[in-house]
């Protein structure tokens, strides 16, 4: 008896929370669908009017807002896996002089947040003439991810058995081919995992995008909806339209990859 | 195929020293097998011929080159490791190709080479699984396999045994012994197990503490061990020991310690204070006393009946002595036991250095 009493009171906590995640989420995608000409509270249902989402892509430019945003968060993922897989090999598994210091040079970039180093950034990328370029955009936070990645994928290869590098290495292959062949395929849900999240960080990166790009072409999703947000502030089913615009690729990315991202969660918890 | 050989290796961790100045020769052929307990520096010395681990000091030569730098893959040398380390996303087939195909074998020859090895052993039904799929002594094989098919310089394996279970270690021992002599490649065996050194290595080298201790065949090595730590290591149950001074009384040597004296006939020159070991064939009960120094008497501190063989621990005057007894004893804990000793079974070490004092050339004979 007192497990099932247990048992209700886990599901009713976890309903709760549960309900409280989803409710402005859901609220959001009920407002989006509201009719634009009726007031209506938030989160209410009075049919489904998709107007909103052609009206907010046509007024709210965000066509190419969207292809900004795959632009660099695609460059950044790409850029910043390889970097981090190959940053986090070294560091998992071979020994060299200054490994540990280095690590946490890397770790560094983990901690300083974008806040604290935007202005210096600024004028350096201006010098450089790459302000107002996607450049200015991936740079830097592939810079951050590589941080983040590394320390990720150094602690998957440290939880490879060590003697299958080895054994590989034994067998014929370099280290570049151990890691490729042999170790790697292994960390498939460590690396899709590393590579949703950054994607996520990248494509709601909102200051960098906020102080390094003027020009409109090159403005991402999460600039381009506050902007938006701006020019529409009564109209609350376009607002609403807009934001479910701007997060659904992520919402997307991640149903798909969500059985690979569980078990990489996981796999950090838990000696799998 | 090729000989090994190790000259004054060092291995230092920091400011450990793992292998000490060890100096060895592997014969072309041969199966060597290197014991010792944990941190012995047994796998470290293995590591290193591999490659997996740099050599701090002196030279490792495989045939007539010397390795030190040359790196793992250019080695022509292949390991099985204690996990078996097979690569979980392959099937076997792979796992056993792995190696020709990195390289460039023929593909006709790499699918020649793999059933090969998948015949001597028997891992033909299982080409296709993955390695989750094995149990532990089909994974067992197909490291050996992986092994086996690169027709390497030297096999180096590393405890390959000790995830097995008792009956299936005893079975793969003959099958690895069996391959070895078949296909005749160098192999250096790394264990703990000193049963496991005594029943496959042509010849075993015992090390401690990153030093060589003896290296011999098995028979040497249990006959004529070179100082306690081998005389202790190797045998089981192990030897015993206890300290005793010596004096010569009418042509035989008389052991004295406490209010114990047993006159050995046919001892050989000993200094007046040595330490003598026993192992438990050289102690049995005493019938009539042909043949054997004593009687002695002791109490009964425990029994191991192995069904065909007993062995009694008896302590006497603080020593501590296995005494073993053909088929079942009638001894409990707490009896009184009289024993004597084997003279020719003795074994005598200085007292301080631990050295053997005296090879012994003769065997213990059997009664």
């Amino acid at each position: 008896m007192i497990a099932r009493r247990e048992q209700a009171l886990t599901y009713t906590i976890l309903g709760v929370f549960s309900l409280l995640a989803l409710a402005p989420i859901v609220g959001i995608v009920l407002t989006a669908l509201q009719s634009p000409d009726s007031v209506r509270a938030f989160g209410a249902l009075d049919g489904v009017h998709l107007g909103n989402f052609s009206k907010a892509w046509d007024q709210g430019n965000f066509g190419s807002y969207l292809k900004s945003s795959a632009v660099v968060a695609a460059a950044v993922v790409a850029i910043s896996s390889v970097l981090s897989i190959l940053a986090g090999y070294a560091f998992g598994t071979m020994r060299f002089r200054g490994a540990q210091v280095l690590f946490y040079v890397f770790l560094l970039g983990l901690m300083v947040p974008t806040e604290a180093m935007i202005v210096p950034l600024y004028y350096d990328f201006r010098d450089l003439g790459l302000t107002d370029t996607y450049w200015a955009l991936i740079l830097p936070q592939a810079g951050t991810s590589i941080a983040f990645g590394t320390f990720w994928m150094r602690a998957f290869f440290r939880s490879v058995p060590r003697s299958l590098g080895e054994a590989a290495r034994l067998d014929g292959a370099t280290s570049w081919a151990a890691l490729w062949r042999v170790v790697l395929p292994l960390g498939r849900p460590a690396v899709v995992t590393m590579m949703v999240l950054v994607f996520m960080w990248t494509w709601n990166e909102f200051l960098l995008a906020l102080v390094m790009v003027s020009d409109e072409g090159l403005r991402t999703a999460p600039l381009g909806l506050a902007f938006f947000q701006g020019r529409n502030t009564s109209d609350f089913s376009l607002l609403a339209a807009g934001s479910v615009i701007v997060a659904l690729p992520v919402v997307v990315l991640y149903v798909f990859l969500q059985r690979h991202f569980i078990r990489g969660m996981l796999s950090g918890a838990v000696k799998g | 195929m090729a000989s090994v050989s190790y000259r004054e290796v060092t291995k230092r961790f920091g400011e450990v020293t793992a292998v000490d100045g060890l100096t060895l020769d592997v014969r072309d052929g041969e199966f060597m097998v290197l014991v010792g307990p944990s941190g012995s520096g047994k796998t470290t010395a293995l590591r290193m011929l591999a490659g997996l681990e740099s050599v701090s000091g002196g030279e490792i030569r495989v045939g007539d080159r010397v390795v030190n730098e040359v790196a793992p893959r250019e080695r022509d040398i292949a390991m099985v490791f204690q996990d078996y380390a097979l690569y979980p996303q392959m099937t076997v087939y792979d796992n056993l190709a792995f190696g020709l195909r990195r390289r460039k074998v023929a593909k006709a020859d790499i699918e020649r080479r793999v059933r090969q090895a998948a015949d001597s052993l028997e891992l033909g039904p299982l080409l296709s699984r993955r390695p989750g799929q094995l149990s532990g002594g089909q994974a067992q094989r197909v490291a050996l396999g992986r092994a086996l098919v690169r027709d390497p310089q030297v096999f180096l394996m590393d405890e390959p045994l000790s995830n097995l279970d008792a009956k299936l270690r005893a079975q793969t021992r003959g099958e690895i012994k069996r391959l070895q002599h078949e296909v005749g490649t160098t192999t250096v065996y790394v264990t703990h197990d000193q049963v496991e050194a005594m029943t496959m290595g042509d010849r075993i080298a015992v090390m401690n503490h990153g030093l060589l201790e003896q290296c011999g065949d098995p028979e040497t090595l249990y006959e004529r061990p070179a100082n306690l730590f081998v005389a202790g290591f190797i045998g089981s149950p192990a030897m015993s020991f206890f300290e005793a001074s010596t004096a010569r009384v009418d042509g035989a040597v008389r052991l004295a310690r406490g209010g114990l004296a047993v006159d050995v006939p046919d001892a050989p020159a000993l200094p007046d204070d040595v330490t003598v070991g026993v192992r438990p064939e050289a102690a049995r009960p005493w019938v009539d006393g042909a043949g054997l120094a004593g009687p002695l008497e002791g109490s009964v501190d425990y029994v191991e009946a192995l069904g065909r063989e007993t062995f009694v621990g008896v302590s006497i005057e603080g020593a501590q002595l296995v005494v073993h007894h053909e088929g079942r004893a009638a001894a409990q804990p707490g009896d009184r036991l009289r024993f004597g000793l084997v003279p020719a079974g003795l074994r005598y070490f200085d007292r301080a250095t631990g050295l053997a004092l005296e090879p012994q050339p003769s065997t213990i004979p059997s009664i």
